[in-house]
């Protein structure tokens, strides 16, 4: 880590161009820092104080994906049977080939200041194998009242996905996800917070309180913002107030859009259904939940919906790598600051040649990323993905 | 003299329960156990037991709550100005907490329903409270109503529960 934030200060890198045409641009909170500050901020790592008074502090607790491991011997194994299959097939272009290596990934999730973990984390490379293309699936699942809900979402949704894309006509994309993200809240609403049913083994690594306390079980949702990966396009669905982001060529492009009970459009959607919005510590449904589309909460119904909007994005040659984090990262680090971060990060391991550096570049992006939506006081959860989306050459040596 | 300048607003919230008065009671009741119906309360500590009666009964007691994460607070700290077992009444002030509440004040008051004397109960929760600043007083009602009615609807399922 020291290493590369050494590297990096030695760059003189200009600021990343703003995108006028991004709406998230438009409602960014801070401003653009030069990179070198950022870097800064995060090497020197300031002391966590308790400005608001309203947040106790917390030991920051720093935990990679538990099945980390199983990860990186997973996407070491996918590797090589993607080589495999490029030497032995003659039938793949050089184009083609280009495409079908496992993305090298790096995500961390920490409890930050908030007093429980709520967030989780998917990651299933070449989840799906389709038309002769690898799919892979990335998911950050920010919950709210309890954990059990984005929990779920994290050891479900992938496989409801999977199966609805096997089934899925032509590429009719946004369907096939809506269709999945209300199955997948159908599914947490079906089972008594994972009370034993009919003998059913229960799931839930530990038990969360919800067990004992039913009335709390409505009131616990979560977002959830997904992309799967081919080696032609990036499909973004989005529920809620996380997000992702693509850099490309330097440029940060917003490829969700927060689901904020204010956006005017949601607003009206709530209200045409009988529900209504008021600003009690931000905008919140009924006074009670700052989001407008969740997983779950039940008892905010129909005007909370678990409807994604779905985005599908043509890869190009100029795709950097592709972020997605829960709004304790996206609430205090504007889109092109955290694009600029992670573009630093890349560079620093070249142009991808080496495989396990670009991995290790995308891990220290998420590091970096999260270290400094810490050091600007975020109050919440953060989770962050950072899916490294660069062409690799051919002659990709052997790890 | 502060809070005279700021307005304040009142309201009540009632709801039938298909449940025995005596359960029902039962639940309202226990200060120290909030989090048995009420459905954006975490957990709850008492920090003291007040002079008399048994550990969160007394008149004074003051209790901790948790709450839940997406709500818009954190916790709460409220006060038993009064219990009476006789007539079923039960009035709680909120004296801290992060909820943007000030001078709230609930009178909750529980009587057998004339529908149904030994299976329905009417549970009545009337309360004043400041208006916030920058907020309405329409809103401020209808957000107090609303957490009130969840949590008089989680009671409602709870004793059907309990009553299985």
């Amino acid at each position: 880590m020291a290493g590369i934030c050494c590297g990096v200060v030695g760059e003189t890198e200009p600021a990343a161009p703003v995108d006028s045409t991004s709406r998230a641009s438009l409602r960014r909170r801070l401003d653009l820092l030069p990179s070198i500050k950022i870097v800064a901020d995060s090497a020197v790592a300031p002391p966590l104080e308790n400005c608001r008074k309203r947040q106790k502090r917390e030991t920051v607790v720093l935990s990679t994906l538990p099945g980390n491991l199983d990860l990186d011997s997973n996407v070491r194994s996918e590797n090589k049977k993607a080589r495999s299959a490029v030497t032995n097939s003659n039938s793949v272009t050089e184009a083609e080939s280009f495409f079908s290596d496992v993305p090298k990934i790096g995500t961390t999730s920490v409890c930050g200041r908030r007093r429980d973990m709520e967030d989780a984390v998917s990651i299933h490379p070449s989840f799906l194998q389709r038309n002769s293309e690898n799919h892979h699936f990335y998911g950050v699942f920010d919950g709210h009242g309890c954990s059990h809900v984005a929990e779920k979402c994290r050891e479900r949704l992938h496989d409801i996905v999977k199966k609805e894309v096997e089934v899925m006509a032509s590429d009719e994309w946004t369907e096939t996800m809506v269709k999945s993200f209300q199955k997948m809240d159908k599914e947490v609403s079906q089972r008594e917070c994972n009370l034993v049913v009919n003998g059913a083994t229960r799931s839930m690594k530990n038990s969360c309180r919800c067990e004992l306390q039913s009335p709390q079980c409505d009131a616990v949702g979560s977002t959830a913002v997904v992309s799967v990966v081919t080696p032609e396009k990036i499909i973004v669905s989005n529920c809620g107030d996380s997000r992702a982001v693509l850099c490309r060529n330097g440029v940060a492009i917003p490829l969700s859009v927060d689901h904020k009970p204010d956006r005017p459009d949601e607003l009206i959607r709530i209200q045409q259904a009988g529900g209504r919005v008021i600003y009690w510590d931000g905008a919140r449904v009924l006074g009670v939940l700052a989001m407008s589309r969740a997983i779950g909460d039940n008892y905010l119904k129909p005007y909370v919906i678990p409807d994604p909007e779905v985005t599908v994005t043509d890869r190009t040659d100029e795709d950097e790598c592709l972020i997605l984090a829960s709004d304790g990262l996206w609430d205090v680090v504007p889109n092109e600051t955290a694009c600029g971060v992670a573009r630093m990060c890349l560079r620093g391991a070249g142009a991808g040649d080496d495989s396990d550096a670009a991995h290790n570049a995308c891990s220290d992006a998420a590091l970096l990323l999260t270290k400094l939506a810490l050091a600007r006081q975020s109050s919440d959860n953060v989770s962050v993905v950072v899916v490294d989306l660069r062409k690799r050459r051919n002659n990709q040596a052997s790890s | 003299m502060e809070s005279s300048k700021q307005k304040r607003c009142r309201s009540s919230v009632v709801e039938t329960i298909e449940a025995p008065l005596p359960l029902v009671w039962s639940i309202l009741r226990s200060f120290d156990k909030p989090q048995a119906y009420q459905r954006f309360v975490k957990s709850c500590t008492m920090r003291s037991g007040g002079g008399g009666g048994k550990g969160g009964e007394g008149k004074g007691s003051v209790r901790d709550v948790t709450l839940v994460s997406g709500f818009p607070a954190d916790f709460s700290t409220e006060r038993l100005e009064e219990l009476d077992d006789e007539s079923h009444v039960m009035v709680v002030s909120i004296i801290g907490g992060n909820h943007r509440l000030v001078n709230y004040k609930s009178k909750t008051k529980v009587v057998a329903s004339p529908e149904d004397m030994a299976k329905k109960t009417v549970v009545v929760e009337s309360y004043v409270v400041d208006v916030p600043e920058g907020t309405s007083e329409e809103d401020t009602i209808f957000f107090v109503d609303n957490i009130i009615r969840y949590n008089l609807t989680s009671l409602a399922k709870l004793t059907k529960k309990m009553m299985k």
